[in-house]
């Protein structure tokens, strides 16, 4: 299955991951298979980063920047923790797009994302317009989506991302809250849950403006994402807008 | 809903879908996504699957009986029923009189609450192995979250060697367990609906050929979009998908291919 139309994918990655193997993952056999779906250009944060280090996982970010800018946007992963490096970061690679393309990660950075060692990075994203992709689950008290509510409506500027629109039917339904209260907030559908007619269902309930096609790729199988859209019975312009308008019109804004 | 961006779903028209993880009938936990027979059977056209083995939510979610019941209910040539199977004496007898060809164990303490070890289930894996009885079992009954639940897997595949056992909803995390296990249990046979890292299925396929993974969807909780999408854009032969959609779960229950 190939998509049609040439997709922006919100929500990837490079690197491995601790608890199961990574197939397949060098840059180069993922743009194998972004050819093969029709994948143009995929955002990504580093799995490093996610998992242990922000500063050398921002580093290879840069790197695949360099290396193939035409194919890759570039999020800066930052951590909480220690207090400080996160900006510093952030102005470090302040480069890689205009608006920033921020990505946070609470569960596996083990901090609330309403904690006050984000507030700077909440500040610093208000400030300069950033994207902001924050990893939510399902009532998680470190990451579900309904606390990203006040978050949203204390920064107005920032462009809040539910990665995963926080996975299950019922962490859907919590960020489709979220989106409906607050307008700087969008849905990313990457995720293992393929849930029947949940695209149907959040276009019904904040349009089809306010999705956006992630893959999750190489941690999950882009055709997942991709075969839910494609099949999904939604018309072909709000599938555009998901597989692509979407993304493209945040990241130029 | 035609139009410009409609899935192609014509590569797998001919495929003779047949899917191994179908639920049918009321849900106390899911009921916006429930599905009776008739829509059931309109949502399989959709995704060209032909033919499903269906078991009941509410043998699941409340009496294996009184769910066979309403599985016997609900017959139609293209729905495979996978019975509910309990493990007492009784059970085993009344399970018997349905002739089955398919069994389905949900022995989670979430839903009937019982042991897959032999000092428990002894009685029936004996029947169901003497009858070359499919049996499902899903990741959530077997606690496969847990090392623990792994090694029961283990105990029950080692005890019941002749038993063809179809682990259903296996996570994509799952490998590191997985393969060592496919390597030494040749009647271990695993569902494909969340098998869905990156490239997982290829590097499965390339590691151990194809004849272990069985399609699944999910229905009526998951979309068949998505596991489908998954093995159409899997860089294996045609033969390898075939096999995965259907060859392979025919030749478990020595279905004939048409």
């Amino acid at each position: 299955m190939k998509s049609p139309i040439p997709i922006i994918d919100c929500h990837g990655h490079i690197g491995v991951h601790p608890d199961f193997p990574a197939y397949k993952a060098t840059v180069e056999e993922m743009l194998q298979v972004m050819d093969l779906l029709n994948i143009e250009r995929l955002a990504i944060t580093s799995t490093l980063a996610c998992y242990n280090d922000c500063p050398r996982g921002n580093e290879q970010v840069a790197k695949v920047l360099d290396q193939y800018p035409s194919r890759f946007l570039g999020y800066i992963t930052v951590n909480p923790d220690p207090p400080g490096q996160a900006v510093k970061q952030l102005e470090k690679h302040s480069h890689f797009h205009t608006p920033p393309l921020i990505k946070v990660h609470p569960t596996c950075h083990r901090y609330p994302i309403d904690g006050p060692n984000y507030l700077p990075v909440w500040d610093y994203a208000n400030q300069t317009r950033a994207i902001v992709l924050v990893h939510t689950w399902d009532s998680d008290p470190l990451c579900g989506p309904l606390l990203l509510g006040p978050i949203a409506q204390s920064f107005p500027n920032a462009r809040i991302l539910l990665g995963h629109a926080g996975v299950t039917w019922r962490g859907y339904e919590q960020a489709l809250k979220v989106a409906q209260g607050h307008p700087n907030t969008v849905l990313d559908i990457a995720g293992s849950h393929s849930h029947r007619t949940i695209i149907e269902h959040c276009v019904n309930k904040i349009g089809a403006e306010r999705i956006l096609f992630g893959s999750d790729m190489p941690f999950l199988e882009a055709a997942l994402s991709l075969g839910r859209v494609l099949t999904s019975q939604i018309s072909s312009l709000e599938k555009e807008l998901i597989l692509r308008s979407n993304f493209l019109r945040l990241i130029s804004a | 809903m035609q139009g410009y961006l409609e899935a192609d779903l014509s590569e797998v028209s001919n495929w003779n879908i047949m899917d191994v993880n179908v639920r049918l009938g009321p849900s106390g936990i899911h009921g916006e996504l429930a599905l009776e027979k008739d829509a059931l059977l309109v949502e399989m056209d959709r995704f060209g699957i032909n033919t499903a083995v269906v078991s009941h939510f509410t043998a699941e979610e409340y009496d294996a009986r009184e769910g066979n019941s309403a599985l016997a209910g609900n017959r139609n040539v293209r729905l495979i029923p996978a019975w509910s199977a309990l493990p007492d004496s009784s059970d085993v007898e009344a399970l018997a009189r349905r002739n089955p060809n398919v069994v389905k164990l949900c022995c989670a303490s979430s839903k009937h609450n019982f042991s897959s070890a032999s000092w428990c289930s002894g009685e029936l894996l004996e029947y169901l192995q003497d009858k070359s009885i499919l049996v499902l079992v899903s990741r959530e009954d077997l606690q496969l979250g847990t090392p623990t639940g792994w090694d029961n897997l283990v105990a029950l595949l080692s005890n019941f060697s002749r038993l063809p056992i179809v682990l259903l909803d296996l996570g994509y995390r799952s490998d590191r367990y997985l393969f060592p296990l496919l390597k030494r249990h040749t009647n271990l046979h695993f569902e494909t609906s969340n098998y869905a890292a990156h490239r997982q299925l290829e590097c499965y396929v390339e590691a151990f050929g194809s004849d272990r993974a069985l399609f699944g969807s999910q229905l009526p909780l998951f979309t068949p979009g998505a596991a489908l999408a998954v093995l159409i854009s899997a860089r294996i032969s045609d033969e390898a998908k075939l096999a995965i959609a259907g060859g392979n779960l025919r030749r478990l229950l020595k279905v004939n291919p048409q």
